[in-house]
């Protein structure tokens, strides 16, 4: 197996375990007080903004208006084990705004500025298009308004950003706000275990 | 340059000459013969456009190509299958390590270059199924960068192998024994010139010039060796969640492009004048 394959994997196995903490760490108490109760859960399968073959449409921000948390407690989360590592994410970079000097999109696609983007492993200074690169939520900025989530979304990006709830913010209201305003019954009620699993999304007939 | 289209082949549905559930690689022959791994099978439509034979492989091809001596190679996953012109098997080569997913191949007189997307590179057999080398693995500027999961490539007459680095937004020229040459293609996310998305173009086809194909949204475009564009061959014909997008072109000039939605081949050539 090549080093490159080898610091990959191992990448992601460090993402997976940061992912899951994040969300794990959250919902930690949730587990031991609620072991056996439902909580709410974004299905990613259902959602909009990450649901597979829904192209050309506009990114659903309904998370973010209709959370009676402050700042919804709807998030964008970076599975790290799916992301391509890309130089030009479409979830980080607007990619239909002019090229700069450097080939990069000049601007960047969060309206928040809550994704940040930094090279890892062997770092080309003089290309950058010869680098990988990590791109991780800023969990206090962002407000999951989907916009990256729908940019990721396959074919474009690999689907590795999706909507979830975080546990630490949620106050698990007995009737979910977003799950009553909805179009698309994406906020669905799940045991705890099941509702902290990563989510697999499946292409129409597969 | 101009292109328009003049034919589909192919389709989804459980005809003979249609495809069930995937239609993963393409190649064309010397005489104009498409050749179609698909489903659990090679297809074979002569160049009317009709499916004139057919025959099931071990596992469910990826990649297809047609060796000058007409002998047909079916990339797999773990191995290659090799039949002849009538569709009967005459080898196959097994290696889980150099062959993981055969999502490209390409027969040349003296070799076999196999596309491995589980190794991110290309591997050189000669005739016999002997390895030689590898090819892009050594790239001293991290190697072929196939977020998409498939490495594609195709070789001119001189011998240049010509291998897409979507991640890099570049198509990219190899000596036979690895030696990178160069490269043509940037990022644009708007003018056709360039390459979009994250990771593009997937695929590509030689012949008097480049030819590209991409995702989100899907296009074919047409390069000269210089990278410079010469024509947007198609963009409007594919279903929009179109991905890895095999693409041929003949000795007429006419290229090949597999929607792998819709399980179609759409054959596009050149506008007079």
């Amino acid at each position: 197996m090549s080093e490159d394959i080898t610091r990959r994997a191992l990448l992601g196995n460090v993402a997976r375990g940061t992912v899951l903490l994040t969300l794990a760490g959250g919902a930690g108490f949730l587990i031991r007080k609620a072991n056996g109760q439902v909580v709410w859960q974004v299905d990613a399968a259902r959602c909009l903004n990450s649901r597979l073959g829904a192209v050309n449409v506009a990114a659903c921000n309904l998370c973010t208006t209709e959370c009676v948390v402050p700042l919804s407690a709807v998030r964008a989360v970076n599975e790290f084990s799916k992301c391509g590592r890309c130089n030009i994410c479409p979830a980080y970079f607007n990619i239909t705004s002019a090229v700069d000097a450097h080939g990069l999109p000049s601007e960047k696609l969060c309206p928040r500025d809550a994704i940040i983007r930094k090279p890892i492993g062997k770092v080309d200074p003089e290309d950058p298009a010869n680098n990988f690169y990590e791109y991780v939520i800023d969990e206090e900025k962002c407000d999951g308004c989907g916009k990256c989530v729908m940019q990721c979304k396959e074919p474009l990006g690999l689907g590795s950003i999706t909507l979830r709830i975080r546990y630490d913010k949620c106050v698990n209201c007995n009737r979910c706000a977003i799950s009553g305003a909805c179009p698309q019954s994406a906020l669905v009620q799940l045991p705890v275990e099941q509702a902290l699993r990563p989510q697999v999304l499946k292409w129409p007939g597969e | 340059m101009q292109y328009r289209q003049v034919k589909v082949l192919g389709g989804k549905g459980e005809d003979p000459d249609r495809f069930r559930a995937a239609l993963r690689g393409i190649a064309v022959d010397d005489r104009g013969q498409i050749y179609a791994a698909g489903d659990s099978e090679i297809k074979v439509f002569d160049a009317a456009g009709a499916c004139t034979l057919r025959w099931r492989t071990a596992k469910p091809p990826i990649s297809v190509a047609v060796a000058p001596d007409g002998s047909v190679y079916a990339g797999e996953t773990g191995q290659i299958e090799i039949f002849d012109a009538t569709g009967k098997r005459i080898d196959v080569w097994r290696d889980e390590k150099l062959l993981g997913l055969v999502t490209a191949i390409c027969v040349t007189s003296d070799s076999v270059l196999a596309g491995d997307a589980a190794d991110r590179a290309i591997h050189r057999f000669d005739r016999h199924g002997k390895f030689l080398n590898t090819i892009g693995k050594d790239n001293p500027v991290q190697g072929l960068l196939t977020c998409n999961g498939v490495v594609n490539f195709a070789v001119d007459a001189r011998g240049v192998i010509h291998v897409a680095n979507p991640g890099k937004h570049r198509v990219e020229q190899y000596t036979p024994d690895g030696r990178l040459l160069g490269h043509i293609g940037r990022f644009d996310g708007v003018d056709p010139a360039g390459f979009t998305g994250c990771c593009n173009p997937t695929n590509v086809a030689v012949g008097d010039c480049l030819y590209t194909a991409e995702k989100a949204f899907p296009r074919v475009k047409a390069y000269d060796f210089s990278g410079q564009l010469l024509a947007v061959i198609a963009e409007d014909a594919f279903e929009a969640n179109c991905r890895n997008m095999s693409i041929a072109v003949d000795a007429k000039r006419r290229v090949y492009a597999v929607d792998t939605v819709k399980l179609a081949i759409f054959v596009f050539e050149e506008v007079a004048g």
